[in-house]
């Protein structure tokens, strides 16, 4: 079997230092190594955003890094967001416009629009359609999504 | 003194039960389960659409670090079982010859997924490609190969062809019918695939002397069944969880590789998992496509004089529940119109290609497709307004417009009239624009069976078991609903407990827009049930007759004065504590004669009005402003029901104006991922979208509800074809509408 | 995926080493949106991934200078859209990085990567073009740049040699002034890989340059130093002349499942009138 390499990365705030398999993508290890699995596996090429996460202050599919590039970096996944068990303003916003259908997108939509909120503090809805371009939902939430991101926007910061 | 009837009442919308481990990330679906010790399973395909299996060599595989064993036909009993909720015609694994490209000959089982995957390419398949058919017209060519054996079929005349089986429905006399115009065309519908954002996922793992499986399963009581079928278990030691899908849309309906997976594991003795890629679900399920001719006879009124529909679905190489969408989806495919004479012919054609299975709308927008275009080609020649056509000859509530069936059960007119208002029909179009409208209509379930057991614990929290599949409709969130409103507990109190079969009792299934019906009836009777002991136990308690207590909800009125639920049950429970249970049934039993089985419980019922534009150039559809309305009964959830509504509607835009399989000249699906299958993504909505319901409370679930979530789907092709018919002046007959057909259309327009 | 040795070079002295000590079976891995794709798929096989995100050399940026705007090879899209002196004097190419795909694809997709990678398609590709871009490498013979135009091979192909790669794709500062624009043609609105993609751009000196892409094995250039295509009053017939011998170089695939060689073809032709007119009215308005 191929040799671990030792990495270190904080991930949603905490330092973590662990192994990792050279060909083992960020996404594998977050899910299966460190068992957050709220980051998800879809197409694997970059193309659905369900394993969106924000890596070095930038969203990144998790699928198209290797967990080694990480090393050294910071990493938030959809764990990181809220408060200790509590509802970031942006979580509370997707429940409260009906964004949320069978939950399997939300994670990496939620990312997204996180993202999305930190650089542009008052989006237009074509702000929010390209920022969350990445993100497909096959339930078709798009028009919930957009207005809860928008309802986050209008509520400030939280 | 009268208590309030508070909190959360039906007909609200309250935040989604389940919601907040959807986006906080805490759910777990099930690939985020691990189970101690388990083993990890990938599929081992052939790369061609059709093959004889010579010989498999696991030899190097089965060598390979951390492989534990390699599972091929001949590991399995024999003969081989097979499975399907129709006909039993599906190995468990191909044996013999694989029937489609991703039809699986082997599984590695391994210690770790990167053991599997690399064990993958070390397994030798020795195969001779055989020529498939992948179409229609080349499955019903006389000299086509047959998919099936014969011998599967026995006494069965069509055995020795590709057709599984021919559904005809029809009333009066379509060749002696006179019609001042006959409009005659031909439409085909693509083959398209679910693409749940959550791919197909399952895990199995001896259960001291049963089994434990879990799955992204819509219909856990079948695969139960199955399941015990195969290991010969009896079902009490099967047990099958079924944590929320993310997502099914019918695709997760049927067992799949289940039993795959359990014979692994009994065979390990230890748990293994095997998660899909998403390209292996592009190879595990899709929709039926269709080739639909429409013979329609109108008068010069517009009227119907009668509609002659010969549609042939190309099913895969199981059936699956394909034939049963045939059926059923072809059955109403004259629309929801007072139709005097028809026939219908629905073929389901077999093919050496996935097998097809249910998908939201379940057999009826491919034959709505054809039928909705084919009414407005002859309101073009008859000269007649689209809408006024249908304003005609829709039918009425309490019509039988298909004659041995439920008789039409809303107003139909009503969301006809509003769709057409809100997208501003007969108003002046800028150029360049056209409008479409169309209807859609689908019969509910014709048989079902659902039970519910409540339990009212001494605080006033409730417990609902329930074994509806939520997978993102929001089930769940009704049933606490019903049982919030009904036994006054405030809505997170209530806890809804769905997806293990050895604790939640029987429900069918979850499909056919069903379960606010058959689940939520069952839940409700058990509130009754419940409230019916709260009376029993104030009447004791205040030396009342019984029949002077009402439960209204969940207040109990007494002569005089009105008491919480708590007030009755604290005391009448007494100091041993303890807690109410109700059961509740609903069971709508199959009528044997009826060519379904079974009448419609309601019918789904939407109509959808699109204002498009097309870029002449390019061929690019933008969608300007989208109506949708459906008839719902009540709304439990008002939110629910709207995002249920949209996403039906985006949803179809896919089939409508993206999505297709791309095939090889030889069988094999070139556009496998998601790179090259393309579905509507935030960039791809239309301008506006405008979604409404019709509450005439007049459906046959709680509150007068009705069952929805497909009927939204129904016509989307259908409005968005006339509304480009009207906008480029040319008919499209085919989906998708890609800017490249279209395209076409335009450079063949006279 | 298969697994391979990942090598972090910290200095491009080591990078070059390590690429040319293993040749084809060492790839290149900057921001990872294709080669990811790729090692997941089997495609590529590698027995060395070497990561040139650590080289100190190599920090991605963007700087001016001696008539030059030099983008540093791992300068991802996100970064490239926003500069305001792309987005000032090389507009088309801010254009082309804004839609190479999400957010999230943009925030890790670099520019050395989109031209190493060599797509037909690629979308940064017929602005390079047009803009005269110079592709620098650094390899064990030293370094060397290469016009843009000596770039392309095809698909998946480069004029790079063993143990080379790219430093630097560097723009220069046109002397007369120029207005370029993007387009491209999807299968939807949303992201998507381009079906054709192109690049018009006008100088005031009445030469007009046309790029396009993903119409044959390698993105082509055509100039027209007639005059007559930048000329916004010529007729309509000279125009088409012109264009239509330019077209005529194009060679769709025959097999490709995106787009028919035909439409292709009628939307290569469909772009690149709107290509002109755009660039001809910012050139007007001083864009």
């Amino acid at each position: 079997m191929s040799d671990l390499i030792p990495i270190r990365v904080t991930v949603n705030g905490r330092a973590r230092a662990f192994d990792v398999a050279a060909h083992h993508t960020l996404l594998e290890v977050l899910r299966d190594d460190l068992q957050l699995t709220g980051t998800k596996e879809c197409c694997l090429v970059g193309e659905c955003g369900a394993c969106t996460v924000r890596l070095d202050g930038r969203i990144v599919d998790s699928c198209l890094v290797l967990a080694v590039e990480s090393d050294g970096g910071e990493v938030t996944t959809v764990e990181g967001l809220a408060p200790e068990g509590g509802l970031s303003r942006l979580q509370a916003a997707f429940l409260d416009e009906g964004a949320v259908q069978c939950g399997f997108c939300i994670p990496g939509q939620v990312m997204a629009a996180d993202d999305l909120l930190g650089r542009v503090a008052r989006p237009t809805v074509a702000e929010i359609h390209e920022g969350l371009a990445g993100n497909l939902c096959r339930c078709g939430c798009y028009e919930q999504i957009t207005a809860a991101v928008k309802a986050a926007a209008e509520a400030g910061p939280g | 003194m009268s208590a309030e009837i508070g909190g959360v009442r039906v007909g609200d919308s309250p935040r989604r039960v389940g919601g907040h481990g959807r986006v906080t990330g805490l759910q777990r679906y099930v690939a985020d389960l691990h189970l101690p010790d388990e083993l990890h399973a990938r599929l081992v395909t052939v790369p061609v659409a059709r093959a004889r299996i010579i010989a498999i060599d696991a030899s190097a595989a089965e060598r390979a670090p951390g492989v534990r064993f390699v599972m091929t036909a001949a590991d399995l009993p024999q003969p081989m079982p097979r499975f399907g909720p129709q006909f039993r015609d599906r190995p468990v694994i191909a044996v013999g010859e694989t029937k489609y490209h991703g039809d699986p000959v082997a599984a590695v089982v391994a210690e770790t997924r990167d053991a599997a995957e690399a064990a993958v390419a070390l397994v030798r398949v020795e195969y001779e490609e055989l020529p498939a058919v992948f179409t229609i017209a080349a499955a019903l060519d006389p000299g086509a190969p047959l998919v099936q054996d014969p011998s599967l079929r026995p006494g069965d005349p069509l055995a020795s062809t590709n057709v599984l089986r021919e559904h005809r429905v029809g009333w009066g006399d379509v060749d002696a019918a006179t019609a001042d115009l006959v409009v005659e065309n031909r439409y085909t519908f693509p083959m398209v695939t679910h693409f749940a954002i959550e791919p197909h996922a399952f895990v199995a793992a001896p259960d001291g002397d049963g089994i434990a499986v879990w799955s992204s399963i819509q219909h856990p009581n079948w695969l139960q069944k199955i399941l015990a079928q195969i290991l010969g278990l009896p079902l009490s030691r099967v047990r099958v969880f079924a944590p929320d899908p993310g997502g099914g849309f019918g695709g997760k309906q049927h067992t799949k590789y289940e039993p795959l997976v359990a014979l692994m594991a009994l065979r390990a003795g230890r748990p293994v998992r095997l998660v899909l890629t998403l390209e292996e679900t592009f190879q595990a399920v899709r929709r039926a496509a269709a080739e639909v001719r429409v013979r329609t006879g109108f008068m010069a009124d517009g009227t119907l004089a009668f509609q002659d529909i010969a549609a042939d679905y190309l099913i895969g190489a199981y059936a699956d529940i394909a034939d049963r969408v045939v059926g059923k989806g072809s059955y109403p495919g004259c629309g929801p119109y007072r139709v005097p004479a028809a026939r219908i012919l629905a073929r389901s054609v077999l093919s050496h290609t996935v097998p097809s299975t249910a998908f939201r709308g379940f057999g009826n927008p491919q034959v709505n497709w054809a039928v909705e275009s084919n009414l407005d080609a002859g309101a073009l020649a008859l000269g007649i307004d689209r809408l006024e056509l249908r304003l005609r000859n829709v039918a009425r509530r309490g019509e039988a417009f298909i004659p041995f069936d439920t008789p039409a059960d809303g107003h139909w007119e009503q969301p006809l009239r509003r769709a057409a208002e809100l997208i501003g029909w007969g108003t002046p179009l800028p150029p360049g624009h056209g409008r479409g409208i169309a209807l859609g209509i689908k019969s509910g379930p014709t048989t079902g069976l659902s039970y519910a057991t409540v339990r009212l614990l001494v605080d006033g929290s409730v417990i609902v078991f329930a074994g509806t599949s939520d997978m993102g409709q929001g089930a769940r969130t009704v049933f606490a609903q019903i049982a919030a409103q009904e036994l006054g507990a405030p809505l997170d109190w209530v806890t809804v407990v769905m997806g293990d079969t050895s604790v939640v009792p029987y429900d069918q299934q979850t499909s056919a827009s069903r379960s606010t019906v058959l689940m939520g009836n069952a839940v409700l009777a058990a509130c009754r049930e419940i409230q019916a002991k709260l009376r029993a136990m104030a009447a004791r308690l205040h030396g009342l007759a019984e029949a002077s207590v009402g439960v209204d909800r969940g207040v109990v009125r007494l002569p005089g004065r009105d008491l919480t639920v708590l007030e009755v049950l604290v005391p009448g429970l007494g100091r041993l504590g303890g807690e109410l249970v109700g059961n509740g049934e609903m069971r709508k039993d199959a009528e044997p004669d009826h060519p379904l089985g079974g009448s419609a419980a309601f019918f789904e019922f939407n109509c959808t009005a699109v204002e498009a534009s097309v870029d002449e150039e390019t061929g690019d559809v933008t969608i300007a402003r989208y109506v949708t309305v459906s008839d719902v009964g009540k709304a439990i959830n008002p939110l629910q029901v709207r995002m249920q509504d949209e996403g039906a509607a985006i949803q179809g835009l896919g089939h409508t104006l993206m999505e297709h399989y791309v095939f090889d000249e030889t069988g094999r699906i070139r556009n496998l991922g998601a790179i090259d299958y393309r579905i509507p993504t935030s960039l791809d909505l239309p301008l506006e979208i405008v979604s409404e319901i019709i509450e005439n409370e007049d459906g046959p679930g709680p509150y007068g509800s009705k069952g929805m979530s497909e009927g939204a789907l129904l016509c989307v092709a259908s409005a968005v074809g006339a509304a480009v018919r009207e906008a480029i002046g040319v008919p499209i007959r085919d989906l998708p509408l890609t800017p490249e057909r279209v395209w076409r259309a335009l450079q063949e327009r006279p | 995926m298969q697994t391979f040795t990942y090598a972090r070079p910290a200095t491009l002295a080591e990078a070059v080493a390590t690429l040319e000590a293993h040749g084809p079976d060492a790839r290149a891995l900057a921001g990872g949106t294709d080669l990811i794709i790729r090692l997941r798929d089997g495609s590529v096989s590698p027995s060395v991934v070497v990561d040139l995100k650590r080289i100190a050399e190599l920090r991605p940026g963007i700087r001016d200078g001696d008539g030059w705007l030099s983008i540093g090879a791992t300068t991802v899209m996100t970064d490239i859209a926003a500069d305001p002196r792309v987005a000032r004097q090389f507009r088309a190419l801010a254009e082309a990085a804004a839609v190479v795909g999400s957010v999230q694809i943009r925030n890790r997709a670099t520019l050395g990567g989109n031209v190493c990678n060599a797509s037909p398609a690629a979308d940064t590709a017929p602005a390079l073009l047009v803009y005269g871009a110079e592709v620098v490498a650094v390899g064990p013979g030293g370094s060397r740049r290469i016009p843009i135009g000596d770039f392309f091979v095809r698909s998946g192909e480069t004029t790079l040699a063993r143990g080379e790669l790219v430093t630097s794709i560097e723009l220069p500062v046109p002397a007369r002034r120029m207005s370029a624009v993007h387009l491209r043609r999807t299968r939807r609105r949303g992201h998507d890989l381009a079906s054709v993609t192109l690049c018009c751009g006008v100088d005031e000196a009445g030469v007009a340059r046309l790029a396009f892409g993903s119409v044959g094995p390698r993105p082509i250039l055509a100039v027209d130093a007639t005059g007559v295509l930048a000329d916004a009053g010529a007729p309509a017939e000279a125009k088409a002349e012109i264009l239509e011998r330019m077209y005529a170089e194009a060679s769709p695939s025959p097999r490709s499942m995106r787009a028919s060689p035909e439409y292709r073809r009628a939307m290569l032709r469909v772009l690149g009138g709107r290509a002109l007119r755009i660039a001809i009215d910012r050139l007007a308005a001083g864009e």
